[in-house]
């Protein structure tokens, strides 16, 4: 089939017909990332937190900039190369444009990739703090040097991120119908573990038949297992069918009932006279099991994903409403590296209208000030370091600014570690580190960053990795760059398939060739257009 | 439009000085928000260096959809077309801004503060 309009203008417009396609898919565009623009500056502006301003690192970001710039260019001169019928001149071009497309992507990837390995916790009292998770070691070993024989593993081999919630289960009672299999078979293996028994708590008996007599579904001392809990789920649903199906019969006899003895009323009138009465079927009822027991013999320790559970001092719940009885241990957060401290909603906290506290007097009160003597000296440090930065500034009417007064980063445990001012902070940082973020083994020599700070359970007001559930600051970043990203990835595909598959139609009809590349660098210029405003407005505002 | 060949020639040049000023932007726009020297308005992020930094996008934005995208020579549809999105774009912001401007008065809801402030204490 031929398509009409794709070499010669048509009359009436003056375009090609893809040409005015590809401009009402870049107003689309417009209207869609216009939209996600609004959203970020209505999320800054009504924050109730301290915005991440420049929390990104600038470095892959700008060199990301200059990528995407250079593509830009390389796919204008790819055009042109074709209008000139130069097509070893047009594969170059291209290739180096879906070069640039791949580093973007890489660079992006490694970018979210330390987002996703960073953790972040808010204290109870409104502090942050930054870091990596250790993992579990076994009993004696080095906590600050560990090997990789020193961690523990689970049932499964994996190492244990030190942030579990820990309970000396007693019993266990699930939902039949909303258990989750998996969370099931992980309470079995973890409980054999400890050598310990999941089993009923006490025997399970049910009329199994309408009209039936009650019987033992399952004895007492039934191990757990899956089957065991479909088994059960099954006659719940069964019994919950017939007992249902009994109560709409007889709710629909009644009403049929007092229509005929209130002949001309309307429903509304004779609804109070119209009830179930069960003890028309009683006899037909089964034995419904909306929950079963199982008691852990002797009491064994479970653990459990904090995003799985809601933790209580003698009772947790599952999110598939499984309740665990049992004490609640001690279930402590372990950062194996600190490497920043942020007070800035702290003090943001404390100067709000109504409350007027000193900040300083309120971050000295923090828990983490109080109960860690290296997180003290870090503090210390800073204190004196922001005096002096005060002092200078003053001499330009200036003041410093409330990230640099509240938030002590890694640059600056380094700093200090190396015995440096925190004006010298910029040039501690490795080349390498610019991309991939501190360098943990190399600082570990000098001892740097506050190590194994345990964050007791009740002191944890919220923790997530630096993921879009952080705060709204990240949740529009990766919203918004991983958009932009998909962007990238689909452009390039498309010029990569004028690169690869297009020489068929440069020997026929090359002038097509060239418009269907002038078309797919609009789109692609336009994905560069947009990054020209996502950069300074996440990496660098 | 550009399309003979020796227009495109011509224009190869004028690609190549705009990709010299993308890339001053750039690095202005970095300069800008991390060297203390050029640090405009009050000491650290501020409204001054917001409008600096949206201004230097603009304008980069503008040399991009102009040159490369060569909207300095198109026909009036392609205006029509792609500049009308941004008549969306606002509506939806100035829509939003409304919120601002006129909270919303529900006599079920409490006195005092808006309830957006979501005060816990």
């Amino acid at each position: 089939m031929e398509i009409p309009y794709v070499v010669t203008p048509r009359k009436d417009t003056g375009l090609i017909n893809s040409k005015i396609a590809i401009w009402l898919f870049l107003a689309s565009e417009v209207m869609l990332f216009g939209g996600f623009f609004s959203a970020y500056v209505f999320l800054r502006v009504d924050a109730d937190y301290p915005w991440p301003e420049r929390a990104l690192p600038v470095i892959p970001g700008l060199v990301n900039t200059f990528v995407l710039i250079a593509s830009s260019v390389t796919v204008v001169f790819a055009w042109a190369s074709l209008k000139l019928r130069k097509w070893r001149h047009f594969q170059a071009y291209m290739l180096f444009t879906l070069l640039c497309a791949a580093t973007f992507m890489v660079l992006k990837g490694i970018e979210y990739n330390v987002k996703f390995h960073h953790q972040a916790l808010r204290m109870a009292d409104g502090a942050i703090i930054e870091g990596h998770l250790g993992y579990e070691l076994k009993e004696g070993a080095d906590k600050h040097h560990p090997k990789e024989e020193d961690y523990k593993t689970d049932h499964k081999g994996h190492k244990i991120e030190e942030n579990r919630i820990y309970v000396e289960a007693t019993s266990v009672t699930f939902n039949t119908v909303r258990f989750h299999k998996d969370w099931v078979e992980e309470i079995i293996a973890e409980a054999k573990e400890h050598n310990s028994k999941v089993s009923l708590a006490a025997d399970l008996k049910a009329v199994t038949k309408p009209g039936g007599k009650e019987e033992t579904l399952f004895p007492a001392g039934t191990e757990l297992s899956v089957e065991v809990l479909n088994k059960i789920a099954d006659h719940h649903l069964e019994s919950r069918e017939n007992n249902s199906n009994l109560r709409t019969d007889d709710l629909r006899a009644a009403w049929k009932a007092a229509k005929k003895e209130n002949p001309g009323k309307r429903g509304w009138e004779i609804a109070d006279k119209v009830a179930v009465d069960s003890s028309h079927f009683a006899d037909q009822l089964m034995t419904e099991v909306p929950s079963v027991s199982f008691k852990v013999d002797p009491p064994a320790k479970l653990e459990f994903l904090p995003r799985d559970v809601k933790e209580g001092p003698t009772q947790s719940r599952l999110r598939d409403e499984t309740v665990i009885d049992g004490k609640l241990l001690e279930s402590p957060m372990v950062f194996h590296y600190v490497d920043a401290l942020d007070f800035r909603y702290l003090a943001q906290k404390a100067m709000e209208p109504g409350r007027n506290l000193d900040p300083m007097k309120e971050i000295e009160k923090s828990w983490l000030i109080n109960h860690n003597a290296e997180i003290k000296a870090a503090w210390e440090w800073h204190k004196g370091e922001i005096a002096k930065l005060e002092a200078e500034l003053k001499k330009e009417s200036r003041e410093p600014t409330f990230t640099e007064r509240y938030r002590i980063e890694w640059k600056d445990f380094v700093a200090k570690a190396e015995g440096k001012t925190r004006e010298d902070r910029d040039k501690v940082v490795l080349a390498k580190e610019q991309i991939l973020g501190p360098d943990y083994d190399a600082r570990e020599e000098i001892h740097a960053f506050p190590s194994h700070v345990e964050i007791p359970r009740e002191e944890v007001a919220f923790a997530s990795k630096f993921a879009p559930a952080w705060n709204t600051y990240y949740a529009i970043y990766f919203t918004m760059t991983g958009l932009h990203g998909l962007h990238v990835i689909g452009g390039a595909l498309v010029l990569a398939y004028y690169l690869f598959f297009g020489k068929k139609m440069y020997l026929s009809n090359p002038e097509w060739l060239a418009n269907r590349v002038e078309i797919g660098g609009l789109f692609w210029h336009f994905v560069d257009l947009v990054w020209i405003f996502l950069f300074p407005l996440l990496y660098l505002m | 439009m550009a399309d003979s060949p020796e227009a495109i020639k011509k224009s190869i040049r004028t690609y190549l000085l705009v990709m010299g000023a993308l890339f001053v932007g750039t690095v202005v726009t970095y300069l800008v928000a991390t060297l203390p020297a050029l640090d405009f308005g009050g000491h650290g992020f501020d409204a001054a260096d917001c409008v600096i930094g949206l201004l230097i996008a603009t304008v980069k934005a503008t040399l991009v959809a102009a040159i490369f995208m060569h909207l300095n020579h198109e026909k009036k549809s392609i205006y029509w077309i792609f500049f009308g999105s941004f008549i969306f774009v606002a509506a939806l912001g100035g829509l939003l801004a409304l919120a601002y401007v006129s909270p919303i008065h529900d006599k079920f809801f409490p006195q005092g503060k808006p309830a957006h402030y979501g005060d816990k204490e």
